[in-house]
């Protein structure tokens, strides 16, 4: 006789930290495939509130997957949920949504006053005249200008395509390359602009190969590598979780060659480099162990120290690791 | 449908070119000519017969659907070339509304493009209102199907002029002849029935009832209407 045993209860979910209910933006296993090449790859993310940059190498992906989230392209596999609904299939939530195309075409007869009135109207403004009028100063384009855009040079389409996604005051924001053909003060100014949107609590996605640029925007970062989700937070915070790359820090000191020696000795370092007399590049896979035990040493050793520096943990270091030589 | 008329008037802007209008000018005076020489020089008992054989041929066979292609393939296809179309897409606005908007600015445009020098032409030869009117429907139901089925056609294919070219070439003027069964989905055939049985005249494969052909060249562009939305809703936006 065999005695049927009551199954096991399935162990209970475990508590869902992702994605973070903030987000505004989620991805789920998101892949997107053009006969049979693979341009997005099982990419999940959820993005919350603030200025965030998509950055990854040309071809990487980050447009596709750029128009995957803002609707535009309908992935092959995944879901995406955007503004609280799915971009492609809800209308309530593509009016959620404002999009700066990276295409130049903008319609080439209509003024700008038009088009982003038109943009106003399609959303169900009130009063699009208006709305169309305050998108155009706010972008610092002269609504009354009276010819068409086909006329315009590739800063003024640049600030008329931007208008024309403010115009409907959108609570996620998604802009390839915005700051193409803009000169040095029309992009502080919008680099600004995007400061203040996301400081207002919105979400803004940033696609752009121009590192300088992305770093001016913040810190947080989504990077795509061949089609994949290399890393998605703070780039300093990812830095600082890329273990296998040792930090590299160049110390300006009294006298470089006993400093190095010290160092070497007490394990706070795993190698280093003397450039001078007085300087030294040293690499650690403990930053916090360095900030330790550096002034001790040089304490010890009756030094000055005279510049600490961090050679690596800017953005474009980053980058250059998670997308390796892809750049 | 507080969208139809601003995309309307920014599909109709845009259909209308320096080049398209050289076209439509063209076409019309070769119509005009046609019936002012034919009319100067047939007989009285031949001027009717005449005027509907020039219709049927230059006009439903030829300047109507070329016109209707040259607009319509444009209305959505030149927003797809020149990747505008996301500006509208990616509004909350009905997809229906960008499909409805394109097709009846294209008609808009098609139609007196069309029908005015055709009726002309008839009138021209003819020297009869009652020809000239049916000259006037049969082209006004053959210009409203063609700019239905080619903004669909601009929508899905990329080289959509030469496609429709081919189209019209291939299909409407010579497989469609061929037997009935091919000419059930000509265009081309329905209209002709019409203008057929108006002026009491004969034209090939033109064998429809007049109910018949007065009803599929109007559901003809409702199905392409649709269509181009259930497109627009699935398609990937440049």
């Amino acid at each position: 006789m065999t005695d049927t045993l009551p199954l096991p209860t399935p162990p209970p979910p475990p508590p869902t930290a992702w994605p973070p209910p903030g987000a505004t933006i989620v991805a789920y296993d998101v892949s997107k495939s053009f006969s049979g090449l693979v341009a997005v790859s099982n990419v999940s993310l959820a993005i919350e509130p603030g200025v965030t940059a998509l950055l990854g190498p040309n071809g990487a992906g980050k447009s596709t997957l750029l128009r995957i989230l803002s609707g535009q392209a309908n992935p092959s596999s995944g879901k995406v949920w955007v503004a609280g609904g799915n971009p492609r299939s809800d209308p309530e939530a593509r009016a959620r949504i404002g999009l700066v195309p990276q295409q130049d075409g903008v319609f080439e007869r209509e003024t700008a006053l038009e088009v982003v009135k038109l943009a106003a109207v399609l959303s169900g403004l009130d009063h699009p005249t208006e709305r169309a009028r305050d998108a155009l100063q706010t972008t610092e384009m002269d609504p009354d200008l009276d010819r068409g855009i086909g006329t315009f040079s590739k800063g003024m389409r640049q600030r008329v395509k931007i208008a024309q996604a403010l115009v409907h005051d959108p609570q996620v924001l998604m802009m390839d390359e915005p700051l193409n053909g803009l000169d040095p003060r029309q992009r502080r100014n919008m680099t600004n602009l995007v400061h203040t949107l996301g400081d207002q609590g919105k979400t803004i996605l940033i696609s752009s190969h121009v590192l300088e640029e992305v770093e001016r925007f913040g810190s947080h970062v989504v990077v795509i590598a061949n089609g994949r989700l290399a890393a998605q937070g703070d780039f300093r915070r990812i830095r600082s979780l890329m273990e296998d790359q040792p930090a590299r820090i160049r110390i300006s000191c009294d006298d470089a060659r006993p400093l190095a020696a010290a160092l070497l000795h007490s394990g706070a370092i795993s190698g280093c480099i003397l450039q001078s007399q007085t300087q030294l590049e040293v690499s650690t896979t403990s930053v916090v162990e360095l900030r330790r035990y550096l002034p001790h040493v040089a304490r010890e050793l009756g030094q000055q120290l005279r510049e600490v520096m961090p050679l690596d943990d800017d953005l474009e270091s980053v980058f250059r690791y998670l997308v390796g030589g892809q750049s | 449908m507080t969208a139809f008329f601003p995309l309307y008037r920014l599909f109709l802007r845009h259909q209308v070119t320096a080049g398209r209008l050289v076209l439509i000018g063209v076409l019309s005076g070769v119509s005009l000519l046609i019936g002012f020489v034919t009319g100067a020089n047939v007989d009285d008992f031949e001027r009717v017969e005449v005027a509907v054989g020039i219709s049927s041929v230059f006009g439903l066979g030829l300047m109507v659907p070329i016109v209707s292609l040259v607009l319509a393939s444009s209305a959505l296809g030149d927003l797809v070339a020149d990747e505008t179309l996301v500006y509208l897409w990616q509004r909350p606005s009905p997809r229906l509304a960008i499909a409805a908007g394109a097709w009846l600015s294209s008609l808009t445009v098609a139609i007196p493009a069309t029908v005015i020098p055709l009726s002309a032409s008839a009138l021209l030869t003819s020297n009869d209102s009652g020809t000239m009117l049916a000259v006037a429907l049969a082209n006004g139901l053959a210009a409203i199907a063609y700019t239905g089925l080619f903004v669909l056609l601009g929508l899905v294919i990329r080289r959509s002029l030469v496609t429709g070219l081919a189209y019209l070439f291939i299909w409407e003027l010579f497989v469609a002849r061929v037997g009935a069964g091919a000419a059930k989905l000509s265009i081309n055939t329905y209209p002709a029935s019409v203008l057929a049985k108006l002026t009491d005249r004969e034209l090939p494969l033109a064998d429809r009832s007049m109910v018949v052909g007065i009803i599929v060249p109007v559901i003809v562009p409702i199905v392409a209407v649709f269509l181009t939305q259930w497109r627009l809703d699935r398609m990937d936006i440049a």
